[in-house]
């Protein structure tokens, strides 16, 4: 026994299996969205609806007047994926001769055929809200293994990882209609493709909670392990930094003489963060003004604002040890008798400052590709305002 | 890569010919079109159809009118315009002119 749904297709009634209402949907969804922009795309669509109609008749008689799954399954596949036959029209081709269209998009490079790839927050299966996962499947890569990477980051960045990860929230747009979970995966739209996930009960993921009372109570228990657990953390966390103080501690009041590199520590700590921060600006810059970081393009298919986001994701890596290790020196000293934290922090941001401005002058005067990317800066800076904005406006 | 996947492109490009040709012999409706290509190499689906007609319309290429069928709504039926039929006319002697072209080129087979 199976729920029936009736439609009307052109302005004809017909009743449908729930299973082969929501292929339907998808597939039509997707016609829509292909011809977005096209004058026609009305009547397009009508033709397209009575067509299928014409088909569904065909499927019943006077004896069985439901459209089953799989006459709407055959259906879709008769009817092929919708081409809207100008510049876009060489994605998600299928070969009527018959050659499996999923491996043949796979097989292609992905700019070229296949539909775009866009990251997503995918809700399905996720852990938390679907980052990681949305992450994962952009690039390819196991939505387990994209976790681990993010946790790791969280804890080598002080959380800095952890506040990333909420930004991505609100700033990735979660995939809810088949198209946009189609391109979250950057699986080819063809009917194959539709059948496949109609199966799999791709589409039933929203309809697991079915009452209100359930998903609040799922919730609220997650809510509530989540509390436990970062309590749990913060207080380990807490236990063991006060371990390692008086480690540090016991290790350094060996060394009474010891307080006079503290300045040199210091110093030479900022200026080798200077350069990590030369380094930094100096890759952001040839990426803009490029499309490269020192000679080295990016993978296709990945934008210019992920590779910017990379960048910044390895240079907070990268700065992370030395901002501990002056975090901890500003802190708690050097073993010697306590600093004042206001006076040090000063020195250190004036330290850090200056051998910035010095690396970047020497770069402008020495360097004539610095000094090119400098000149260059303006024009990129508004190129990549550009590509951002046209980035937000498409999504 | 095989023949039928190398020519996909070009058997693309002539499934408009093709229509021309279909569409100029008989009014027709888009279903008879299909039935008439299935059996060729050019096999074609509704969900490229339909857009590629309706491009052709808006190009003025062609036509189509509305006809009662015994069993449900109106179909519409296609058939070319004066335009249409002139650009079938230089699509045919051009496709000629290529035909010659290949012949005359390289050892004769």
């Amino acid at each position: 026994m199976n729920k029936v749904v009736t439609i009307h297709l052109n302005g004809t009634p017909f009743q449908l299996e729930e299973a082969g209402y929501d292929a339907l949907r998808a597939y039509l969804d997707h016609a829509a969205r292909q011809l977005a922009g096209n004058p026609d795309r009305d009547e397009i669509m009508a033709d397209i609806e009575q067509a299928i109609g014409d088909k569904c008749r065909a499927a019943t008689n006077a004896f069985r007047t439901v459209v089953l799954a799989k006459d709407i399954e055959q259906i879709i596949a008769e009817m092929g994926p919708v081409d809207d036959g100008s510049e876009k029209s060489s994605r998600a081709e299928t070969t009527p001769a018959g050659s499996d269209p999923t491996t043949h998009a796979a097989d292609n490079d992905p700019a070229g055929s296949g539909p775009v790839k866009r990251i997503y927050r995918i809700s399905e299966g996720a852990m938390i809200s679907g980052v990681c996962n949305g992450i994962a499947a952009y690039l390819n890569i196991d939505p387990t293994i994209m976790r681990i990477i993010f946790v790791l980051l969280a804890f080598v960045t002080l959380g800095g990882m952890a506040l990333a990860y909420f930004v991505l929230v609100l700033l990735l747009p979660s995939a809810r209609t088949p198209a946009e979970k189609a391109a979250a995966q950057g699986a080819p739209f063809t009917a194959q493709e539709f059948i496949r996930r109609a199966r799999a009960g791709y589409y039933d993921a929203v309809k697991t909670f079915h009452d209100k009372g359930a998903h609040r109570e799922w919730r609220r228990r997650f809510k509530h392990e989540m509390r436990a657990w970062r309590r749990n953390f913060r207080q380990e966390m807490r236990a063991h930094s006060q371990q390692w103080q008086a480690d540090w501690h016991a290790s350094w009041s060996q060394h009474p003489g010891a307080y006079r590199g503290f300045w040199f520590t210091l110093s030479f700590l900022s200026a080798v963060r200077a350069v990590l921060t030369f380094v930094w600006i100096f890759a952001l810059l040839s990426l803009l003004t490029t499309g490269a970081v020192f000679g080295i393009a990016l993978p296709a298919g990945i934008s210019l604002w992920f590779g910017l986001l990379l960048l910044c994701v390895a240079y907070v890596l990268f700065s992370a040890p030395i901002r501990a290790a002056r975090h901890v020196l500003l802190r708690h000293g050097w073993g010697g008798p306590p600093c004042v934290p206001a006076l040090f922090g000063l020195w250190d941001v004036f330290v850090w400052l200056g051998f910035l401005a010095l690396l970047i002058w020497l770069a402008d005067r020495y360097v004539p590709q610095a000094h090119q990317a400098l000149v260059n800066l303006p024009p990129a800076l508004h190129h990549a305002a550009d590509s951002i904005k046209h980035w937000w406006a498409q999504r | 890569m095989g023949i039928e996947e190398r020519f996909s492109a070009i058997r693309k490009g002539l499934l408009e010919f093709l229509l021309l040709k279909i569409i100029a012999a008989d009014k027709v409706y888009a279903a008879d079109i299909l039935k008439e290509l299935s059996r060729t190499e050019f096999a074609t689906q509704e969900g490229t159809l339909y857009p590629l007609l309706s491009k052709m319309r808006r190009e003025g290429l062609l036509d189509y009118e509305w006809k009662e069928s015994e069993a449900g709504p109106p179909r519409k039926y296609y058939k070319l315009t004066a335009k249409g039929r002139e650009h079938l006319r230089n699509t045919s002697d051009y496709w000629q002119k290529i035909n010659g072209t290949i012949k005359g080129m390289g050892p004769n087979s």
